[in-house]
């Protein structure tokens, strides 16, 4: 049932994609919004999947990469559905919905997940990947804004037009987005890094056990304490930010997957 | 008679070149035109994003050459070489020149095809050059007709509809900037028309607190007071700037007000808030050179051009609408003005059958021994007479005059008439 839910999500994230590409391609807004309703169906569905598995008799703890890639596309998705009633996003739909079909596709095509013995018990463990996740998760759209800031800062100082185009967010809006993705992702981050640290010891003793995935993510996270600080602290221009968020997501990316994968 | 007009807009050259050709007051310069032998008619259209001239002329090379000379002399910079005049300008003869000057007035040879201020200024042109004795009744006629078609285009088309003035566009531009506009403040250097229409457009967009600067504070205040807004001096423009989100400028001026330094200045308190600059003054009012500062977005009229461009694009088949009324106006007008061919030969043979009239009325009365009363009344009988034989001949020839074969019309009639006899009898008497 969680596997045929996953699958279904992933089709309805990909016709969400597909509905926001063919926006840009026929330049029809209506199927800027019409992506939007299939990412809310997605997202809906993905939601479902998530607390079917939360009723299972022994809830699995979630700890392995597709799921938390999984759980960390449905946040994303959430959060830039919940941003749309505050600010004129529609335009970011065609951003949103294939990272969110890559990251459930990813999940529906990896093995099943680690099984709770290698992992300990517990919810720390829950906590440490609901926590972390959602946390990159917003601070993926915290990169994504910036990255989408760039281009239109970029497009409105070259001063050229979009023909036809799905309207697209003011530089205004992206730039408050990632400020508050950032706001709202650092402490999630910072509660996850605590909760993986505390999940540690009750594995082996000590919070620290000098592994890569450890001190990459300790790094991940020190970037966005300074990043925090030179947005919130010292009042860093909207460009540079944008620029910093950006940088800050692809470091964490490659610092809580890359290593993963890579090293 | 023949019409010519050169000129050049914001398609055929670029705002660097326009700003240098601005004429501010088009009275000397079309005295100088009309004073010439080549030029019969003039009116001078000059805004911030055309330079034109149509003339009654002759002679059509020789009027051509004559406004050669009229843009590189006496139209703003003396610089333009000859080069130059061949890049940017154009040059319309007789039909086509009826069909520019009718798409002028009606907007769709505007930046932002069916904005309403070009009517205006088509207008304040005309008045100009009838005011200053350009104008005679051949341009009186093309005008009012352009005036006509202008109307008739907004009244069946939607051409007018969407973002139609520069203002409007250069507010949907700011809304790519910033996501609300109430609670922005905007900034207006001037208080002519283009900025009392931003003013209505940034109202409209919610935008609820606006600063007008202007040289003269009177003019200012005035605008001010009737758009509930706050009014300064150009002095105060350094602190106006740092508050403002949108600065919207349309000032006369040959150099540019928002300087660098100024901007630089003015950006020291914002804390990297980005500010939006439209430039609508010709010639500039923005220095290009505030373009490195990050936080400044600014856009001058050519800027707006391809927006306006996409604009266009949306309306295409109310453009082909449009364009047909402008057919089929051209057409009403190119009738009328071939007709006037008729009118040397009509004057002419009424002339010839007025003298016939007068002198044998004057023989037969001379043989009758009449009073008064009954010579008046022999007198209107042969006026009568005259008028009815000559109304359906003369009624004819005017049709036939609007189209090409009704020239054989003409001949004919002279020949007849021995109208051309009479020409070289009176060039031998002169002779």
């Amino acid at each position: 049932m969680d596997a045929l839910l996953l699958q279904l999500t992933a089709v309805v994230y990909l016709a969400a994609g597909i509905l926001a590409g063919a926006a840009w391609v026929l330049s029809h807004a209506w199927l800027s919004r019409a992506a939007v309703v299939a990412l809310g169906v997605g997202a809906l569905l993905h939601g479902l999947m998530f607390s079917l598995l939360h009723t299972a008799e022994s809830p699995p703890p979630l700890t392995d990469g597709p799921t938390a890639v999984s759980f960390m596309a449905w946040v994303g998705t959430v959060a830039f559905l919940a941003l749309l009633w505050r600010f004129r996003l529609v335009g970011l739909v065609a951003l949103v919905a294939p990272l969110s079909f890559i990251g459930v596709f990813y999940a529906a095509l990896s093995p099943a997940a680690i099984s709770s013995a290698e992992v300990g018990t517990g919810g720390l463990p829950h906590a440490h990947v609901l926590l972390a996740s959602a946390g990159l998760a917003l601070l993926g759209i915290a990169g994504m804004a910036g990255a989408a800031f760039l281009a239109e800062y970029r497009r409105l100082k070259r001063k050229r037009h979009l023909v036809g185009a799905p309207p697209w967010p003011s530089l205004e809006a992206l730039d408050r987005v990632s400020a508050l993705a950032l706001a709202l992702g650092f402490p999630l981050l910072t509660l996850g890094v605590v909760t993986g640290a505390l999940w540690v010891r009750t594995l082996h003793g000590a919070p620290w056990t000098g592994s890569a995935h450890e001190a990459w993510c300790l790094l991940a996270w020190i970037v966005y304490a300074v990043l925090v600080v030179l947005r919130f602290g010292l009042g860093q221009g909207a460009r540079r930010s944008a620029q910093s968020a950006l940088a800050g997501f692809a470091f964490a990316g490659f610092a809580v997957i890359g290593v993963e994968l890579l090293l | 008679m023949k019409l010519l007009l050169m000129g050049m807009n914001h398609r055929s050259a670029p705002l660097e070149v326009r700003e240098r050709m601005a004429v501010d007051d088009p009275v000397p310069a079309l005295g100088k035109l009309v004073a010439s032998d080549e030029v019969d008619e003039a009116v001078l259209i000059s805004t911030c994003n055309r330079v034109e001239v149509v003339v009654l002329t002759r002679e059509l090379e020789s009027a051509r050459h004559r406004l050669r000379s009229f843009f590189r002399r006496d139209l703003g910079d003396t610089s333009l070489g000859e080069r130059d005049l061949e890049g940017y300008c154009y040059v319309y003869r007789e039909g086509e020149a009826m069909r520019h000057v009718l798409r002028v007035a009606s907007a769709l040879d505007s930046m932002v095809v069916g904005e309403p201020q070009i009517l205006g200024q088509a207008k304040e042109a005309y008045r100009t050059a009838v005011e200053c004795g350009a104008s005679g009744p051949i341009l009186d006629r093309l005008f009012q007709r352009a005036f006509a078609t202008a109307k008739r285009i907004r009244t069946d088309t939607r051409i007018a509809e969407g973002p139609t003035s520069v203002a409007r566009v250069g507010v949907g531009l700011a809304r790519q900037i910033f996501e609300d506009l109430s609670g922005k403040r905007a900034l207006l250097i001037g208080a002519g028309e283009m900025i009392e229409l931003a003013l209505t457009a940034l109202r409209k967009e919610g935008l609820d607190s606006v600063c007008v600067a202007n040289r003269t504070a009177e003019r200012a205040a005035e605008l001010a007071v009737r758009f509930d807004a706050s009014a300064h001096g150009l002095d105060e423009l350094p602190a106006l700037l740092g508050d403002a989100d949108v600065v919207l400028t349309s000032i006369g001026g040959s150099r540019p007000i928002l300087t660098l330094d100024l901007m630089r200045q003015a950006l020291g308190s914002r804390r990297g808030r980005p500010i939006f600059v439209i430039d609508i003054g010709v010639p500039r009012n923005a220095d290009t050179a505030i373009d490195v500062l990050e936080e400044v977005f600014r856009y001058d009229i050519d800027d707006l051009a391809s927006l306006a461009t996409a604009n266009a694009e949306g309306r295409r088949h109310e453009l082909v609408r449009a364009e047909a009324i402008v057919s089929e106006e051209q057409q009403r007008f190119e009738g009328w003005f071939a007709a006037l061919r008729a009118v040397p030969t009509i004057r002419h043979l009424r002339a010839r059958v007025e003298s016939i009239r007068a002198e044998e009325l004057d023989r037969g009365l001379a043989r009758l021994d009449l009073d008064d009363r009954s010579r008046e009344g022999v007198e209107a009988l042969t006026r009568s007479l005259v008028n009815k034989i000559l109304h359906a001949p003369l009624s004819r020839l005017r049709s036939e005059a609007e189209r090409e074969e009704g020239m054989a019309y003409l001949e004919v009639a002279r020949m007849l008439f021995g109208l051309d006899d009479d020409e070289n009898a009176d060039e031998s008497d002169d002779r």
